[in-house]
């Protein structure tokens, strides 16, 4: 692939995303059914902006 | 039309295109072996979705080959960035803002089936008073890999970022110590231990510095990574960034202005006779305020629709002022962090890569309030050498002149010994007059200061 001839990605760099996606994974799964429940008992917020910074 | 034309000394490291100038214009051309990422990327509406968002720089494309290249595809005409700037010349929330940038853009492309191939701040530059991407070329089709960009990502905006936020300090020097990026174990070293306590920090640094050293010599083939283990990737590095802050600190240059405007009606005199001079000068539409603080004078010039380069050495300052030109959505002002007795030098490959700072500042007007004194005495810059400075980037300058007797001076010069024996307003005339004639001359009413509006001979 010829990106790797300019951006040396460092083998661990692809690896450690795949542990972290893992962990993410488990983190952002307990974490959507946190938001989800306390969704159930809260009166809707008024979404927070979320356009880009710039 | 010849096939002459200077590639850009920036643009070497991506086989995908290159930026390079003929006659006077900028043009970025799309090699072949690029044509198919580059078609989807417009097929799939990825680019009209980004520009329409303010989040990418447009362009003309014209289908001709102005390089006479065989690996010519399409020529891209971007619209023309006013004055580029640099990481290093960034203060905090500035960097962190390039930072959520790239997020969104990565997180925008992978929508399109696409992803973001580099991470660098390089590709982000201020136009009409926001931060925007640049790079045309750095998207690509998902193919369900890792990011390339993560480690460029973690070296080039969360490492400083990280530092900054747990050392409560603003440290853009850091990027011009590393231009490429602070080496991860640089990064880890850098950082309190209690920083492996924060979850997303211990994941995306101390654990990739870790899983990094430790797969030098090995060779991993490239794993499966679907879109939402990418998106996962993406949302942890937004929920890192958007938590890092400095505290707002008081330098001796922060309220400047209101300590100022109490010395008997000092700045309003100023801000009159300035005003009066900038309705004479005709056809100013760029310029640069040496010493800006917190920028009430580029405010002024802003609102003659002057594009204004804002540099000032406090970081605070300069934060404080992009956060003002962000809330008020001012699109004349370009707020930096520049040090004028060591101004930003040109580095990278053959040192053209990145251009010095007064390579790249050609403006019609300078503006250099209660500054000269900082540099003839508290640098120790003869008065010769601060004219041939300024003479260097515009045809006009408003300079202001602080006597000796003044109390500013005097404090300085309270704790040494005044070896400043020819520093006198006849002194000033003759140093600046081997460059400049005095078009205007006027003393500020209620001080000893005296206003200069100089032109270039």
């Amino acid at each position: 692939m010829h990106h790797f001839l300019y951006i040396d990605p460092g083998s661990g760099s692809y690896l450690v995303q795949v542990i972290v996606a893992g962990a993410l994974g488990v983190v952002f799964f307990f974490r959507n059914i946190k938001n989800y429940i306390k969704a159930f008992f809260t009166r809707p917020n008024k979404k927070s902006d979320d356009n880009p910074p710039a | 039309m010849s096939n002459f034309f200077t590639h850009h000394p920036s643009s070497y490291r991506d086989p995908s295109g290159f930026v390079f100038e003929k006659e006077g214009t900028l043009y970025r051309q799309v090699n072949i072996s690029f044509k198919e990422n580059f078609d989807f990327f417009i097929e799939s509406g990825c680019y009209r979705q980004l520009a329409e968002k303010g989040l990418l720089i447009r362009h003309e494309q014209i289908n001709k080959n102005l390089t006479g290249e065989d690996n010519y595809y399409t020529t891209l005409k971007p619209e023309k960035i006013s004055f580029v700037s640099y990481p290093y010349e960034w203060s905090f929330d500035m960097l962190k803002d390039a930072a959520l940038l790239t997020l969104c853009l990565a997180r925008e492309a992978l929508d399109h089936g696409m992803i973001l191939k580099d991470a660098t701040p390089y590709n982000i530059q201020w136009h009409w008073g926001k931060l925007i991407f640049i790079d045309t070329l750095s998207f690509e089709k998902f193919n369900e890999e890792p990011w390339i960009a993560y480690r460029q990502f973690c070296e080039n905006f969360l490492g400083p970022l990280l530092i900054m936020h747990y050392s409560k300090m603003s440290l853009p020097q850091l990027q011009l110590a590393w231009p490429d990026g602070i080496p991860l174990p640089v990064i880890k070293s850098l950082l309190p231990k209690r920083s492996r306590f924060s979850f997303h920090t211990y994941l995306h640094i101390h654990l990739h510095t870790k899983v990094s050293a430790s797969q030098k010599n090995n060779t991993v083939a490239p794993k499966q990574f679907p879109k939402q283990k990418m998106l996962n990737l993406i949302s942890s590095l937004e929920i890192l960034v958007k938590n890092l802050k400095i505290p707002v600190q008081q330098t001796a240059w922060s309220e400047y202005y209101e300590e100022a405007s109490k010395r008997n009606d000092y700045l309003e005199q100023k801000k009159k006779i300035i005003h009066e001079w900038l309705n004479e000068i005709q056809d100013l539409k760029t310029a640069a305020d040496l010493g800006a603080n917190e920028g009430e004078f580029s405010q002024l010039l802003s609102s003659k629709n002057i594009q204004t380069v804002a540099a000032d050495f406090d970081p605070y300052c300069i934060n404080k002022l992009y956060l003002i030109i962000k809330k008020r959505r001012e699109k004349n002002i370009q707020p930096i962090v520049l040090d004028l007795s060591t101004p930003s030098p040109a580095i990278g490959v053959n040192n053209e890569e990145r251009n010095s700072f007064l390579n790249r500042t050609h403006v019609d007007l300078a503006l250099a309030l209660a500054l000269v004194h900082h540099l003839a005495i508290g640098k120790n810059i003869p008065l010769e050498m601060v004219a041939s400075f300024f003479q260097q980037m515009s045809k006009y300058l408003i300079i202001e002149f602080v006597p000796k007797e003044d109390e500013k001076i005097q404090l300085m010069l309270s704790g040494r010994k005044d070896i400043y024996v020819e520093y006198d307003e006849k002194y000033f005339e003759q140093a600046f007059g081997k460059y400049y004639t005095v078009r205007s001359k006027q003393s500020i009413e209620g001080s000893l200061r005296i206003l200069y509006l100089l032109v270039k001979i």
